[in-house]
């Protein structure tokens, strides 16, 4: 390995809230998968061979991203989704770790743990959808510990030098304060899980409001451990295209969310209104089910997005993806959004 | 043996307290006509950590009078944590909106059932105007003098080097965050004015670093070292990350806090009650140094 070699990334922040509001959606599982490519980074967690989850951090939320591929021509692509070959290098960090480094200044937003709450999502604002960014909007998606840490930004330095070398984070909150070096240990990536997702395949599309969802969500008890989607073609009694047996119900739901343990069960029906729900498609009458634990892992990450689409493939593969808001000045430029993707496979004997 | 005061600064003794009740379940309280010390010396606490301190009586108590056969110092041993909760009515109910409103606290020594109390008599006013007497009566064990004789303090090298603070709630807020990640703390100085918090494990080296800080003098009428002294010299110390925090529980009190590297041997921290002008009192702490450490 020439040791002459500019680093393979080099990138910084004045501000890591943004980048640790998007980390923090994805850290269920310590050990997370980033892959640098020119555009940005993309950090892939999974857990249980059942659900991964994908953020992308494209690289002009950075205030500088210098990204210098470590081989130039070599077998080392990788296919993007605009089916585009470039190149790409990828370590694997632990998440956890690198989540605590960048809060060391108790300034990244809340802990990591207490984002559940309910009380934490009453102070959201209802309105999250608009696209504007002043204080508090950048209070709704990043929470700080104290009333003075909004105006005291927290600037980060990232290097990674080349494989087999530490992710270095310099993390200042302001010039006289202190500065802190992290050398985190990277490894060599496993290879991830693709559930390959097929947007042919698609039989439920639905665009809403994060905050539906989220809202959704959070009336749930933690202590059910099944939800379950139902979804029927709007106005349309019976569907020729399956012959299969479906659930049905006697209301015909639009779109249910249920879910049910052994204390109990909740059903939610969202109206066919478009102040509600942004687009629906429903090619065919759905319903499928997952572990609850595994959809309360996008709990956090549906708590920092604006906007939230819900996929269903034929096979029940549930494909969740939350828009988070453009970062702090660039409103403006939408591309800049970052965005976080989960997936999940469905409970086998729902399956129809 | 009489003993006799009135509390007037509730909340600075609560805080006290409050700093040193973690660190042991029982502490020793050294009253004289001039001083309070209150000392942890237990062995048995979180990593060996010893406090000493010595608190100028007017900084917390008037109308003070002590009387005893041992040159009228009486030396007891008590529950820290019954102490605190017999000091906690009257401080929560000035801070917030509690049922009584206390006005006069006397601290006495008096027996009950043949044991000696540590008796808080509080006179306050209830919501409603009238007045209520509340009383908290905290077992102590009076020592004797020959068990007092053997209390020393710990004995320590010149230190390395000594350095400011920055302030406490700040250096608690990064070594929580270490605090998952490692249980040993590096912490290291220079003469210059840095100082390094940083741990090391097999996922992540974290180091966190304070530039320009102050060294301060102890002494000013100590003779300059004879020999030249490397000013950047770093100077490490290891200590338990949990006994560190337990000390960083101060954070309540502080306004200065003083650190002394005695390489080798243990981390002293000095912990100034009151502003610097009129220095009420100090606690000292003494963390032993984990030599094997890194």
């Amino acid at each position: 390995m020439p040791t002459e070699q500019p680093p393979v990334l080099t990138a910084s922040v004045h501000d890591l809230r943004y980048v640790a509001a998007i980390l923090r959606g994805v850290n269920f599982h310590n050990r997370a998968t980033v892959t640098v490519t020119k555009q940005g980074l993309t950090v892939k967690v999974e857990e249980a061979r059942t659900i991964t989850a994908a953020a992308w951090i494209f690289a002009d939320i950075f205030d500088e991203f210098i990204y210098n591929p470590e081989t130039p021509t070599d077998d080392d692509f990788m296919r993007t989704t605009q089916d585009q070959e470039i190149e790409s290098s990828s370590f694997e960090m632990p998440l956890n770790t690198v989540l605590d480094c960048l809060n060391i200044f108790g300034t990244a937003a809340s802990s990591t743990g207490t984002g559940v709450g309910k009380k934490g999502w009453k102070k959201q604002n209802q309105d999250s959808d608009r696209e504007s960014g002043d204080e508090e909007a950048g209070g709704n998606r990043v929470e700080p510990l104290n009333p003075n840490a909004s105006e005291k930004h927290t600037g980060m330095r990232l290097t990674y030098m080349s494989p087999g070398y530490p992710l270095t984070l310099l993390i200042a909150e302001d010039v006289v304060g202190p500065t802190t070096t992290c050398e985190i240990s990277t490894y060599e990536p496993e290879p991830y899980l693709d559930f390959g997702f097929d947007p042919e395949k698609v039989v439920l599309r639905i665009i809403l409001k994060s905050s539906w969802f989220r809202d959704a969500l959070s009336e749930l008890d933690p202590s059910y451990d099944k939800l379950t989607f139902i979804s029927n073609p709007p106005e349309m009694s019976d569907n020729p295209m399956t012959g299969k047996s479906r659930r049905r119900n006697p209301t015909k739901p639009i779109l249910r969310i249920k879910a049910g343990g052994n204390f109990g069960s909740t059903e939610m029906d969202y109206p066919n209104d478009r102040d509600v729900l942004e687009s629906f498609e429903c090619m065919q009458s759905v319903s499928f089910s997952y572990r609850f634990s595994h959809i309360a892992k996008s709990l956090r990450a549906v708590q920092s997005s604006t906007k939230t689409s819900l996929r269903i493939d034929n096979d029940g593969l549930l494909s969740l993806q939350f828009m988070m808001p453009p970062p702090k000045g660039k409103e403006n430029n939408a591309e800049s959004s970052a965005f976080i993707d989960f997936q999940c496979l469905a409970l086998d004997d729902e399956i129809i | 043996m009489r003993f006799r005061a009135t509390v007037e600064s509730v909340s600075v003794f609560y805080k006290i307290t409050q700093s040193v009740e973690k660190l042991q379940k029982r502490f020793i309280l050294k009253f004289t006509p001039e001083h309070l010390h209150i000392i942890c010396n237990h062995e048995a606490n979180e990593g060996g950590t010893q406090v000493w301190s010595l608190i100028k009586v007017e900084s917390i108590f008037t109308d003070y009078r002590i009387q005893s056969n041992s040159d009228n110092e009486i030396t007891m041993a008590l529950s820290s944590e019954a102490l605190l909760a017999a000091l906690r009515s009257p401080t929560a109910s000035s801070v917030s909106s509690s049922s009584y409103q206390a006005e006069d606290i006397v601290m006495k020594l008096a027996k009950k059932n043949d044991r000696a109390v540590l008796r808080f008599d509080i006179i306050a006013t209830t919501a409603v105007g009238r007045r209520a007497k509340v009383s908290h009566d905290v077992v102590v064990d009076v020592l004797k003098p020959h068990e007092v004789a053997k209390l020393s303090e710990p004995l320590c090298p010149d230190p390395n080097t000594h350095i400011l603070l920055p302030p406490l709630h700040k250096i608690r807020t990064i070594v929580e965050k270490l605090r998952p990640m490692s249980d040993i703390l590096a912490f290291r100085a220079n003469n210059n004015g840095t100082l390094q918090l940083a741990i090391r494990t097999e996922t992540a080296n974290v180091q966190t670093e304070w530039k320009n800080l102050t060294n301060p003098k102890l002494n000013d009428d100590e003779p300059p070292p004879e020999e030249e002294i490397d000013m950047d010299k770093i100077f490490t110390v290891h200590v338990s990350i949990r006994s560190f925090l337990k000390f960083l529980n101060c954070h309540v009190i502080s306004k200065t806090t003083i650190a002394c590297i005695c390489e080798n041997h243990c981390l002293m921290l000095y912990v100034y009650i009151g502003g610097h002008a009129d220095v009420g009192g100090v606690l000292t702490f003494y963390i032993p140094a984990i030599i094997d450490g890194d």
